[in-house]
């Protein structure tokens, strides 16, 4: 999935116009200027991350979570500026990991990789189950 | 945009034989104070937010304190090149880094911005200075910027963050079986001498000796102290000096451990510095083609395969930078090396920089706009105030006016997740260690007389980072046990150091650190001669210690002052993450 499509569907699960968004979530601080410019390219895992983690943040106001769950993700730290967005993706089970061992003998965020539409699509679902219950 | 090796080493003084030597002339100055982005805002900073960040400066009155750099970090850039020139990120930065700058500078203050030496920075952005160190830096010195951090990321010479990890293959030489010399073989395992603790030998079918480069220190599990490269060393023996010819067998790699990059030095001068052919596996030996070697004395010489490129080829890429700074006329840049401590900057840091990271980074939870971030007092990796403190408080050797300041990273005083006494202790722990004082938070938070400015604006250990002499702390003792408190690295927290540092005035500071969450059962006493002794001949001011009648004795953190004939000085029972810091004035 293009990281537009993804920035598209993101804003029809919580009902945002899409027109303009690039700009809007810039000002709003959940969209970076690079996500435009590589708005036709494949959105990588970390990329799906950092976005869903300032959505959160910025959009919906939820708190972060404590992290330190996260560190069994063996690839956490090969990414100093967004091992939090990772962190917090996996910690509130919208972004899982590979267990490359089988019963967590190895978990395995691949933050370069890309993830299927249909995953992507489940990423953004319970994302919005975060959104419906932080409503509440 | 060439990507197919580094820039060959045609200074000397970018050797590892040579990291003692001066490189430029640099200015003695004090480790820098002020206020970077990263920690309160990561990718989030904005223009009204500096600017929020400017003026809360100037209400404090913190820059009358020494918070005079306002440093933007990660994440203002447009993420690409336009025209070829770095440019502000037009949503973040309207205005631009000119008239930022001359925001900061209106009102009295330094401005400083932030690079990297790959091809991207590490938020992505595809603008790293690499092969565009002129352009920027004339771009710098047009905007007027006092002070540069230059990141690593997406390095091209080394497996360091979002670079390729086969890019080992430059920093490691290959694993080596033998070398083959004027008419003999000579086995690596068991015949040459391995230097330092990084390379060791494999046996098996086939006996080898691997990882000859240098540890990686990005991570916490290696100390800073000693040799932190290994070579190979054979001793060889000639009749008349002359041409000679070596082959190695070699297998080459591409990751931690086992490169291709081979160097080979006869005696101190390096006469091979190249790739060797890929050999297929990290176990598949294969001969080199001949190296030619000349030998200018008979007898006994060291034949020296080794490879030092992850030093030299990071130490080259900064000093491209601080070169064209100043030929694009520096005005009294702060130079700020931030490669995590991946290839030991320690040792080679000071010819180029002001500073240089130690670890990877304190935290990464950084905050956003109405998001402190959070911080932690101890971590298994280098994300807490302690996994720094632990690093650097073994590294006052490489510190100093005439070289430049280890840097902890910068403050998470105010982070959730941290105590205020935790804040106050990190505070004292980064004066005595002559750490760079960057604040990180959100400084519309805090308000004058509130807990988090008492503790970033404690004037008399802001007076110890700043302290004319220079001289980082000393750990003398611990209570964990320990042979040289002074050079051993510690990871377990549970125990209290005491650290002592001399000051200009011929004063000295006594630190007591407990940095264990539980209280420490004893009051810990120093003896002045034992403080005397372990200072040697740093202490300015000796004699008057040892003629001392009574001593002037001022608590830092507590504010209060005493005097006492006692020539001892101790802790007090300390509370869980707590300390006491002392200053002690002789008197007749």
């Amino acid at each position: 999935m293009t990281t537009e499509r993804f920035i598209t569907e993101l804003c029809q699960i919580s009902g945002t116009d899409p027109d303009g968004i690039y700009i809007k979530g810039r000002k709003e601080g959940w969209l970076e200027a690079a996500d435009e410019v590589s708005k036709d390219t494949q959105i990588t895992r970390k990329i799906a991350a950092r976005i869903i983690h300032m959505y959160l943040l910025k959009v919906l106001h939820v708190n972060d979570l404590d992290i330190s769950g996260a560190k069994e993700l063996k690839d956490l730290y090969d990414c100093r500026v967004c091992a939090n967005h990772i962190a917090q993706a996996y910690m509130r089970g919208i972004m899982n990991a590979k267990d490359l061992k089988r019963d967590g003998g190895f978990l395995w965020f691949d933050l370069n990789s890309t993830d299927d539409d249909a995953e992507v699509m489940a990423q953004l679902s319970r994302l919005s189950s975060i959104a419906d219950s932080s409503l509440i | 945009m060439n990507l197919s090796g580094p820039d060959p080493i045609k200074d000397n003084r970018l050797r590892f034989d040579h990291f003692e030597d001066k490189l430029f002339n640099k200015t003695p100055r004090l480790p820098a104070m002020g206020w970077n982005s990263w920690n309160a805002f990561g990718s989030g900073n904005t223009e009204e937010l500096t600017k929020a960040m400017v003026f809360k400066i100037k209400e404090l009155e913190l820059d009358k304190l020494g918070y005079k750099y306002i440093v933007l970090d990660d994440g203002c850039y447009h993420p690409e090149r336009i025209d070829g020139h770095l440019k502000a990120d037009e949503v973040k930065f309207p205005s631009g880094f000119k008239a930022m700058a001359d925001f900061v500078h209106g009102h009295n203050l330094k401005f400083g911005m932030y690079n990297d030496i790959g091809t991207r920075l590490c938020s992505g952005a595809e603008v790293g200075i690499y092969r565009h160190e002129k352009t920027d830096c004339e771009d710098y010195i047009k905007w007027a910027i006092d002070f540069l951090k230059v990141d690593n990321c997406y390095y091209m010479w080394d497996n360091a963050t979002f670079a390729d990890p086969g890019n080992a293959k430059y920093s490691f030489a290959p694993n080596i079986r033998s070398i083959y010399f004027a008419g003999k073989t000579y086995p690596a395992a068991g015949y040459a001498d391995i230097t330092g603790t990084c390379a060791s030998v494999e046996y098996g079918y086939i006996d080898y000796v691997t990882s000859i480069g240098t540890f990686d220190g990005t991570a916490p599990e290696h100390s800073p102290v000693g040799s932190r490269s290994s070579e190979l060393v054979f001793e060889v023996e000639i009749d008349e000096p002359g041409e000679f010819e070596l082959v190695v067998t070699y297998a080459s790699g591409k990751k931690e451990g086992v490169g291709g990059w081979l160097q080979v030095a006869v005696n101190s001068d390096v006469v091979f510095d190249e790739m060797l052919p890929d050999t297929g596996s990290p176990e598949t030996f294969k001969d080199s083609a001949p190296i030619k070697l000349r030998f200018t004395e008979p007898g006994f010489n060291k034949l020296r395969i080794m490879n030092h490129r992850r030093q030299e080829n990071t130490l080259l890429s900064y000093s491209k930078i601080r070169r064209e700074l100043e030929a694009a006329g520096d005005r009294d840049i702060v130079f700020s090396i931030c490669e995590w401590g991946k290839t030991q900057p320690q040792n080679w840091g000071h010819k180029v920089g002001d500073s240089w990271r130690i670890l990877n980074d304190i935290t990464f939870q950084v905050g956003s706009d109405g998001n402190p971030g959070t911080a932690k007092w101890e971590d298994d990796y280098t994300t807490s105030i302690t996994s720094q403190y632990n690093k650097a408080v073994i590294m006052d050797e490489f510190s100093g006016l005439d070289k430049g300041w280890n840097d902890p990273d910068m403050l998470v005083i105010g982070m959730d997740g941290i105590s205020d006494t935790m804040c106050r202790t990190h505070m004292a722990m980064w004066c005595m260690l002559n750490a760079p004082l960057m604040l990180g938070l959100d400084l519309r938070r805090i308000s004058k007389g509130d807990a988090l400015y008492n503790i970033i604006s404690n004037k008399d250990l802001i007076a110890l980072d700043q302290d004319p002499l220079g001289i980082q702390a000393k750990r003398i003792f611990t209570t964990v046990c320990c042979t040289r408190p002074d050079k051993e690295y510690i990871r377990d927290n549970k125990r209290t150091d005491v650290l002592v540092k001399p000051l200009a005035n011929g004063d000295i500071a006594i630190g007591f650190f407990n940095l264990d969450q539980e209280s420490q059962s004893n009051d810990i006493s120093m003896d002045i001669d034992m403080l005397i002794s372990a200072l040697g001949g740093k202490i300015i001011n000796k004699d008057a210690f040892l003629n001392a009648g009574n001593f002037r004795i001022k608590d830092l953190l507590a504010g209060e002052e005493s005097e006492s004939s006692d020539r001892s000085f101790g802790s007090g029972i300390l509370n869980p993450c707590d300390c006491k810091v002392l200053r002690i004035t002789p008197l007749p």
